[in-house]
C-alpha cells in the first residue's frame, strides 16, 4: 500500500513541466503504481490544457497580445509558411514496442520502468551491502542513482544539506518513521535525519542535490559513503 | 442551513461539469484532429494551427528569452500534431490536453537542451504521448478479470469445479486429474467440458 505521495505543488510544477527531469521521472515512476496520483495528474494537466488555449480565460495575455501589434503582421505570414513546410511531408510518427530494459544488482535481475528507457546509466558500484548506479542525467549537482540495498544492509543515520527523493522501486525499508513500500515517493529536506534499514533488500530511485552528511559518531568516518550515494 | 450545505457540492459539481465547453469548441477540435490523423487533411490542420500556435507562441515567449525559440517551440510541437495526430485518442481526453502534452514536451526537451546541454529528449517518456498508462490500466483490467473469473469458477457445482481448477489453476493434465480424483479419463473430460459451457455463458453475460 503506497502512503507517500508528492505533494501537490510538486504535481503541479510537473505538469507544467517546470521540474528537472530527475524529480519529473520520479514522479512518473510513482505515479505509474499509484492510480490516485495518476488521476489527480489527468486532472491536472486537462485544468492547465484548458487555462492556457481558451483565450476567454486568459484576458491579459490576450491584451499583450494585442498591444504587440507588428510582431503579430510578421507572425502571419511566418505562420502560412510554417504550414506550409509542415504539410509539406506526409510522414507519421509510429511507435515502436520498447523492450523493457533490465538491471542487475548482486546477482538479481529488475525489469526497470519504462520512464527509465532511454537514460544511460553508469557501471554499478558496490559498498558493502549498498550498490548503486548513476543515471546519466547531467543536471550538474542534482544526481540521480538507483541504489540497491541487499537484506539487512542500511545507511547509516545521516541528513541532508540539500533535498533527497527516494522512489521505492521494489522492496521495502524503513526508518524511525515507518516502513516504506513498493511505489513510496519519499521526499526529504534538510531538516530530517534518518537511518533507513532494509530487512530484505530494496531497490529505489534517488534524486539528491548534496551529499549525505553522517551525523553519528563512528559513521562520520563513513562520510566517504556519503559522497557515494549522491 | 442545511440547505445552504447540501448546495454547496452541487454548485461545485456545476462549475466542474461546464468547466470543459465553456469557451472552447472541443467537438471541432476532436473533429479537425481525427481529418488529420485521418485524411492527412491540411485544411482542418489549418485550422487547427490557427487556433493554436499563436496560443503556443504567447506560452513560449513566456519560457524562453528569444523570438527564435518561441517559433522553434510553435514548429516543433505543431509539427508533431501533424505526424502524431493517429495517436490522439478522443475517448481519452480533449484535444486541448492532447496539444497540451505535446507543447509541454517539447518545450521541456528544448529547456533541457538549453540548460543541460543534452538532447535526449526525455519528455516522451516522462508524459508518454500515446497513452502509455493504458498497459497499466491493462493489467488492472486482467487482475479484476482474474477476480471476475474465480468468482464465476466458484459458482460451479463443486464436482466441475474441481476439474477446472486442477486444470487451469493447477495446470495439471487430464490424465493426473483422473488419477488423482480417481474417476475415469472421459468423466474429467466431460466434466471439463460441461464447467466451460457454464462458464462461458456467464462471463459472456457478463461483459455484455
Amino acid at each position: 500500500m503506497i502512503k507517500h505521495h508528492p505533494k501537490f505543488e510538486l504535481i503541479q510544477s510537473y505538469v507544467n513541466g517546470e521540474l528537472p527531469a530527475s524529480l519529473s521521472i520520479g514522479i512518473t515512476l510513482h505515479a505509474e503504481l499509484c492510480s490516485v496520483c495518476q488521476q489527480k495528474i489527468a486532472q491536472l494537466t486537462e485544468q492547465v490544457a484548458e487555462r492556457s488555449f481558451d483565450e476567454l480565460s486568459n484576458p491579459l495575455l490576450n491584451e499583450l497580445s494585442k498591444l504587440d501589434f507588428e510582431s503579430d503582421i510578421t507572425d502571419d505570414d511566418f505562420f502560412d509558411s510554417m504550414i506550409d513546410d509542415i504539410t509539406d511531408s506526409n510522414d507519421i510518427d509510429t511507435f515502436a514496442e520498447v523492450m523493457p530494459k533490465q538491471v542487475i544488482f548482486k546477482d538479481k535481475s529488475y525489469t526497470l520502468p519504462s520512464a527509465l528507457n532511454n537514460i544511460s546509466m553508469g557501471k554499478a558500484a558496490n559498498i558493502g551491502k549498498l550498490s548503486r548506479a548513476r543515471l546519466q542525467l547531467d543536471e550538474n549537482e542534482i544526481h540521480s542513482n538507483l541504489l540497491h540495498i541487499n537484506p539487512g544492509g542500511g545507511v547509516p543515520e545521516h541528513t541532508h544539506k540539500g533535498f533527497e527523493l527516494t522512489v521505492l522501486l521494489d522492496g521495502s525499508f524503513s526508518d524511525d518513521r515507518g516502513e516504506y513500500h513498493k511505489g513510496d515517493f519519499i521526499m526529504l529536506d534538510g531538516s530530517f535525519t534518518h537511518n533507513p534499514i532494509s530487512e530484505k533488500g530494496c531497490l529505489c530511485y534517488t534524486v539528491a542535490n548534496d551529499a549525505l552528511h553522517f551525523t553519528q559518531g563512528i559513521n562520520k568516518l563513513l562520510n566517504p559513503i556519503g559522497s557515494f550515494i549522491y | 442551513m442545511v440547505a445552504a450545505q447540501t448546495k454547496l457540492p452541487m454548485q461545485v459539481s456545476h462549475v466542474k461539469s461546464t468547466h470543459m465547453t465553456e469557451n472552447t469548441d472541443h467537438t471541432q477540435l476532436c473533429e479537425w484532429l481525427k481529418e488529420v490523423a485521418e485524411n492527412r487533411c491540411k485544411i482542418s490542420f489549418t485550422h487547427l494551427f490557427k487556433f493554436f500556435a499563436p496560443k503556443i507562441q504567447r506560452i513560449a515567449r513566456s519560457k524562453f528569452p528569444n523570438e527564435a525559440q518561441a517559433h522553434e517551440v510553435v514548429q516543433d510541437t505543431m509539427s508533431n500534431v501533424w505526424r502524431k495526430a493517429h495517436l490522439f485518442d478522443a475517448n481519452k481526453g480533449a484535444a486541448t490536453t492532447w496539444v497540451y502534452t505535446v507543447m509541454r514536451n517539447v518545450t521541456f526537451d528544448l529547456l533541457r537542451k538549453i540548460k543541460n546541454n543534452r538532447e535526449d529528449n526525455l519528455s516522451d517518456d516522462i508524459w508518454p504521448i500515446a497513452e502509455n498508462a493504458v498497459t497499466e490500466d491493462h493489467s488492472y483490467e486482467d487482475h479484476l478479470e482474474n477476480k471476475q473469473l474465480l468468482r464465476v469458477i466458484e459458482a460451479l457445482p463443486v464436482t466441475q469445479q474441481e476439474v477446472v481448477k486442477g486444470f487451469y489453476l493447477m495446470e495439471m493434465s487430464q490424465e493426473q486429474l483422473a488419477t488423482h480424483l480417481n474417476l475415469p479419463l472421459g468423466t474429467i473430460k466431460s466434466r471439463l467440458r460441461l464447467a466451460l459451457v457454464k462458464m462461458k455463458v456467464q462471463l459472456g453475460e457478463e461483459h455484455d
